[in-house]
């Protein structure tokens, strides 16, 4: 498939009426799920667009990642949602686990494809806020941090607790393990990147994105963290997206920005929106040409590509509403977007012109 | 502009000017009748305080003293049990739940002001912004209607988060500027209290100062010069007393308790300014403005809050001075049970809560209602008029009887409103 | 007329007839000093340099106090004086908002250097509506109140009509029978019409004014709840009712958009004539009782606004006989001043006879102590430490008044913060307070002004050898006064095996400007 980012444009818009905090993915790719500030999760069948809703939870998830065989669903199978109109995934569904974490600290585990969900298993695996889920490349780990300053690995079989790693000294905002398996990266509140050794649960080293925080000292609180971050394929590179240049910390009034961070000698990228956007990033990706994709919103939304060799912000796309996160599908082309007005929107970038959906 | 009212015309309102001045107005005999020395000892020994927390910027009564939990309007976070079964408050105040025995909340208010300045006002004059007439602030009716004549420190004392100090005539209005704030800005000392360095000593000018002021005075002499001369020795007794101000020289462990930060200092601070028998102290927290990351900010905010308040709350009863002492939480108004999509709060008076403490106020209890997602109040509405009549009623006051600038009577809080009586003892 | 004693001679007539036995308990006329500081801080808002004090005192001649009370209001520091004191009168220490201190403050000193006559400063002020640039300083009334009624019409009763209507608003007052409600909408109705253009937070809007619109009000009491109107009227005169205009007549510039009206009859143009015309008396009372209260240290009327049948003035013939002597002599500021400073009434000792001792201050048996305002306290601090001297010096022959006030402004500003009332609020009664104690005992600004410098206070004394001739220089600098005796000797005391006199010399100095001496206007 040939992604052209200037042919970004609205595929579906999926309703679900309360404002949405989360998205993501399945590994196959059938299925979006958006989690809300109603404590539910809600499963968006893009096959059948049937929608289910997942309720486990007693307050809002911002961490989801899946546990699954991608041997089931091979990614290169997976065509175009465009081209087939809709969707490239088997009908019959893939066994595969979401792992959700919410604001009560809780870790549920789910069998993502059934008809109905229940969670089969609750973690109460932090104090306070879980702010971000990962599982590990080998699909053995799952790795959770939050507002206990803690970061924390689960053995995805069964839930036992592998490893704690302290160092934090704020909320910890968010967490990425490289694609080699071998380390995790997390960040926080402040902008301190920790580096992981996961053999030993060693710091390794810190990346700075001190950039992402400011305390406001007019309003006497902090302001920042790192809301979304992702390595690239490659594992040569870290996204990371959040707020800087606050001014005013308790009207948001600030621009998102990415840190790209070369890993081979730690230095940061600025990548800039080009248009004086006010607001916090929220979702970062790379598309599988190495393009950077952030989202986020103030006001409205927006998502915003860049290349990353030279920094330059090549294309923006108006979101109707504040993007929340962002989810970039297996298939590389697609992307999703939890809109603050209670919608799910699955924006495609292939080059191909839009075919609607058949139900 | 209503100074008089609706309640013109009544007994105490036709009180003549004169006779007033003269001495006759039975009606302040209550407060302003200090004139023999039994009546003031007895008032200091059953001397009332006041403390008032200020949550600057409009704290969220969701994420506080009325949580709606797993509502549309509730947020992220749980509600937790008290120690006093059957009420609930927001997780982000631990400490405070487990004092809740000693906590009166006041969940039905409703101010219908949702701007800062004119939403403080309310609070903090128990009326609404009228033009061409300013109230005194509650620190200044406090001050002067509890205020022992011979006290050495001033009455009316805030503690601001950062900034510089000063006096501020403004919020005493007519009620003169002996009542008026006087602002430790950053917990900091009053300007130009301590001696500077340069002047060693100044009891030798200080000795001459009053030859020259006996002299004068053999011949001339008024109420005035009288209050002026004295001035210095009040000033002086304020000066030898400069240690009062400083918190640093408290217990390094209550330090600890009360947080190495700030707020916590400055809660340290009140508790010692109360203690030294200041009348009225008002810490202010900054800041609760949070139109942007309501459930963040408030996390960062109460997370300072919760620990002062609780161990002054805890040390104020373990001395005893609960009983004697009032303690207000308040804000400008609460914020909007909807949540916007930059996870924000906005200004909201519509229904929101205030929790109070001590001075006899009926303890463990929950007055006022609002409905399921905290949108409007069902039950017991009242608005800053009545809380003001509460904290005077409180404190062993009548707010109904008047002050008298220019002649004129004022009533001390809103006639229109009335205390609170179902949390009164 | 003609054959008529000056006004001075009739006030003490009237005074004297306000207590029996006036002429015997009565304190005697003041000393040249007591007169010299008193009258200069009265009329010019400072005291005396030194040298001024050493001449006065030296002068022998019979008319000395008559040619000092002459010179004093011919000086521009009278037109200072009188700036300083309309301008917190009228504004209230206000922060500007929409007409610039600067203009404003020339406005009324160039009025009162060129003795303008009270009505007509007042109708001024009460007729700009601040769009010719000529006129709009005086508007600043109107348009820094941002023309607010409630504060409007507050503030024209008070100012103008001696009487406080401002509890009149919602009902008839209910402790002054003479206030009505409809009074108070009297005054409203002047200006209801109008309005500021383009809009009220504009720091350049004008005053514009509607062709309809009147006043409705109900009283609280009235369990009727009956609405009234009332045209505009000054209280206790016929109103000013509207002419009729034909259909379609009622703007000489209709409203349109972005366009300010000019309505074919202006109910505000009426207000400035209908508040100092003749027939109302309570303008020329109010008039003639601050400018007395100026001078005495309190209103024939007490308090100065609140004139009315039930509060009546101290000695009412006297109060009314200065009111139509101010009204027929075309409201000669200069001449009402110049009378009561010549007057025994004024010129009494502060220091009570045995007898005077326990009289009210309303019998006049003795001078009033005054303390001394904001200015006068920050003038009065800085010609004692010698800094005015200082600077008086410097600018040599380039001083003019405006030249010397420019330098001494900065060093007023902490004294007009700490001792000015709250802004917007009318001048209260005194109060010394913390922060003014602290301020003068700790503060460094005025430590700097008694600090050593060429030609300062300290500098000068320390530079004389004989302690009574330090004693005089210090006492006659302060306190206008030479000192007694017992003073010298405390000098010569203090002074005695000192280490460092000019330390100690600070000392006195600050223990004298801490002095209720210095403090009041006495």
């Amino acid at each position: 498939m040939v992604i052209d980012i200037t042919k970004t444009r609205v595929l579906m818009d999926l309703k679900h009426g309360r404002p949405l905090v989360g998205c993501r993915f399945d590994s196959s790719g059938r299925y979006l799920f958006a989690s809300s500030e109603d404590d539910f999760i809600v499963r968006f069948d893009l096959l059948t667009r049937e929608k289910v809703t997942l309720a486990g939870h007693s307050s809002w998830v911002r961490g989801m990642a899946f546990v699954a065989k991608p041997t089931l669903v091979p990614a290169a199978s997976i065509p175009s949602l465009a081209i087939l109109g809709g969707l490239g995934a088997t009908r019959k569904p893939t066994p595969f686990v979401l792992l959700s974490g919410d604001y009560h600290g809780n870790l549920l585990w789910w069998r993502g494809e059934e008809d109905q969900p229940k969670p089969f298993r609750t973690v109460a695996a932090h104090a306070g806020w879980i702010r971000a889920v990962a599982v590990s490349p080998d699909r053995a780990a799952v790795a959770t941090c939050g507002n206990d300053q803690l970061v924390k690995l689960w053995s995805a079989a069964d839930g036992r607790p592998l490893a704690t790693l302290e160092g934090h000294t704020s909320h910890v905002y968010n967490l990425a393990f490289h694609p080699s398996g071998t380390r995790l990266v997390s960040a926080d509140l402040k902008g301190n990147i920790k580096d992981w050794d996961l053999a030993t649960g060693k710091l390794v080293r810190e990346l700075d994105a001190k950039v992402f925080h400011k305390y406001d000292s007019g309003f006497g609180a902090d302001i920042g963290g790192i809301r979304g971050i992702a390595f690239n394929a490659a594992g040569t590179q870290l996204a990371c997206i959040g707020i800087t240049n606050v001014s005013n910390a308790f009207a948001g009034v600030g621009n998102p920005l990415v840190v790209l961070f070369d890993l081979a000698d730690g230095k940061p990228k600025l990548l800039k929106p080009k248009d004086a956007f006010q607001g916090t990033g929220w979702g970062v990706n790379f598309l599988p040409d190495g393009t950077v994709v952030g989202a986020g919103g103030g006001g409205q939304g927006r998502i915003w590509f860049w290349n990353p060799a030279d920094a330059a912000n090549t294309h923006t796309v108006t979101v109707p509403t504040n993007a929340r996160d962002m989810a970039l599908h297996p298939d590389g082309s697609t992307l999703a977007i939890a809109g603050a007005n209670g919608n799910c929107l699955i924006y495609s970038m292939n080059q191909a012109p839009a075919v609607p959906p058949k139900k | 502009m209503n100074i008089c009212d609706y309640a013109c015309g009544t007994a105490d309102h036709t009180v003549n000017r004169r006779l007033f001045l003269g001495g006759g107005a039975a009606g302040l005999a209550g407060f302003a009748g200090m004139t023999t020395p039994a009546a003031a000892r007895e008032l200091k020994s059953v001397q009332k305080r006041m403390l008032v927390i200020f949550l600057s910027g409009g704290v969220s009564q969701l994420e506080t003293w009325d949580p709606k939990p797993n509502t549309d309007t509730g947020g992220p976070f749980r509600a937790i049990p008290t120690s006093v079964p059957g009420i609930h408050m927001s997780e982000l105040l631990p400490e405070a739940a487990k004092r809740m025995h000693l906590l009166t909340l006041v969940r039905g208010i409703n101010t219908k002001e949702d701007e800062h300045g004119r939403g403080a006002t309310i609070m903090l004059t128990g009326r609404r912004t009228e033009p061409g007439l300013v109230y005194p602030h509650v620190g200044a009716v406090a001050a002067k209607l509890l205020t022992d004549k011979d006290a050495e420190l001033p009455g009316h004392i805030q503690i601001t988060p950062r900034g510089g100090g000063g006096f501020n005539k403004e919020d005493a209005a007519f009620l003169g500027p002996k009542f008026a704030s006087v602002t430790l800005g950053d917990g900091k000392p009053p300007a130009d209290l301590l001696r500077p360095a340069t002047l060693t000593t100044d009891a030798e000018r200080e000795a001459f100062r009053r030859k020259l002021n006996d002299r004068f005075a053999k011949s001339r002499r008024s109420a005035q010069t009288e209050a002026y001369t004295e001035s210095y020795e009040q000033a002086a007794k304020v000066v030898a007393r400069a240690d009062a101000f400083d918190a640093s020289r408290e217990d390094p462990k209550a330090a600890d308790r009360y947080g190495r930060h700030d707020f916590g200092r400055h809660m340290l601070l009140a508790r010692r300014l109360l203690e030294q028998g200041v009348t009225f102290v008002k810490v202010s927290h900054t800041n609760y403005d949070t139109h942007h990351e309501n459930f963040d900010f408030h996390i960062e905010q109460l997370g300072e809050f919760d620990r002062p308040f609780a161990m002054l709350l805890d040390d104020l009863k373990e001395r005893g001075m609960l009983e004697s002492t009032l303690v207000v939480v308040m804000s400008e108004f609460g914020r909007t049970p909807r949540i916007n999509d930059r996870y924000g709060r906005d200004h909201w008076s519509k229904a929101w809560s205030v929790a109070m403490a001590g001075c006899g106020l009926k303890a463990g209890a929950a007055v006022g209602k609002t409905n399921a997602n905290g949108t409007a109040v069902t039950d017991r509405e009242v608005n800053g008029g009545h809380l003001f009549h509460t904290y005077f009623r409180a404190l062993g006051m009548d707010p109904t009887k008047n002050f008298y600038p220019a002649g004129r009577p004022v009533p001390i809080a809103d006639p229109k409103a009335a205390a609170i009586h179902e949390i009164l003892a | 007329m003609g054959s008529e004693p000056p006004l001075r001679e009739r006030i003490d007539r009237q005074i004297a007839a306000g207590l029996p036995n006036y002429d015997a308990i009565a304190a005697p006329i003041a000393n040249d000093s007591e007169f010299l500081r008193r009258v200069t801080l009265d009329l010019t808002g400072r005291i005396p340099s030194a040298a001024d004090a050493r001449a006065f005192l030296a002068d022998s001649s019979a008319d000395k106090r008559t040619k000092l009370v002459d010179a004093l209001l011919a000086s521009p520091e009278y037109a200072r004086r009188m700036q300083e004191i309309f301008d917190v009168l009228l504004m209230d220490r206000r922060r500007d908002s929409k007409v610039p201190r600067a203009e404003w403050e020339k406005f009324l000193r160039t009025s009162f250097a060129a003795n303008k006559p009270y009505d007509e400063l007042v109708r001024d002020i009460l007729s700009s509506d601040g769009a010719d640039p000529k006129t709009r300083p005086a508007a600043k009334f109107f348009l820094d109140r941002d023309l607010e009624p409630t504060i409007v019409t507050r503030d024209i009763s008070r100012l103008f009509l001696g009487r406080n209507l401002q509890c009149a608003q919602c009902h008839d007052h209910p402790l002054v029978d003479d206030y009505k409600q409809e009074h108070y909408y009297g005054i409203q109705a002047f200006f209801n019409r109008a309005f500021l253009f383009p809009k009220a937070d504009d720091p350049k809007a004008v005053i514009a004014e509607k062709a309809d619109g009147e006043v409705n009000f109900i009283s609280v009491f009235d369990p009727k709840k009956a609405q009234k109107t009332t045209p505009p009227a000054v209280p206790g005169w016929k109103p000013i009712g509207d002419p009729k205009l034909e259909k379609g007549k009622e703007y000489k510039v209709p409203p349109k958009k972005d366009v300010k009206p000019v309505p074919a009859y202006s109910r505000l143009a009426q207000l400035a004539t209908a508040v100092t015309a003749d027939e109302n008396i309570a303008f020329r009372r109010t008039a003639a009782n601050r400018f007395w209260a100026i001078m005495m240290g309190r209103g024939l009327v007490q308090p100065l606004d609140f004139d009315h049948s039930a509060n009546p003035a101290s000695h009412p013939a006297l109060f009314e006989m200065l009111a139509e002597e101010f009204e027929e002599k075309n409201y000669d500021v200069k001449g009402l001043l110049r009378e009561i400073a010549m007057s025994k009434t004024y010129q009494r000792s502060s220091e009570p006879t045995a007898a005077g001792k326990d009289l009210a201050e309303d019998r006049y048996a003795t001078a009033i102590l005054k303390p001394l305002s904001p200015e006068q306290l920050g003038y009065a601090t800085m010609q004692a430490t010698g800094l005015t001297d200082v600077y008086r010096t410097e600018l040599a022959k380039k001083y003019t008044e405006e030249a010397l006030h420019a330098k001494l402004a900065s060093n007023l500003g902490p004294f007009r913060s700490l001792y000015g009332t709250r802004a917007g609020e009318p001048e209260e009664g005194f109060a010394s307070t913390l922060d003014q104690t602290l301020f003068v005992k700790h503060g460094g600004h005025i430590r700097n002004l008694i600090a050593p410098r060429t030609g300062s206070l300290v500098d000068r004394a320390a530079k004389l050898a004989e302690p009574s001739r330090v004693a005089e220089e210090l006492y006659l600098t302060v306190y206008t006064r030479l000192p007694s005796d017992e003073e010298r000797r405390d000098i010569e005391d203090a002074l005695r095996g000192s280490a460092n006199r000019t330390a100690v010399l600070g000392d006195i100095v600050w223990a004298m400007l801490a002095s209720a001496e210095f403090r009041f206007n006495h």
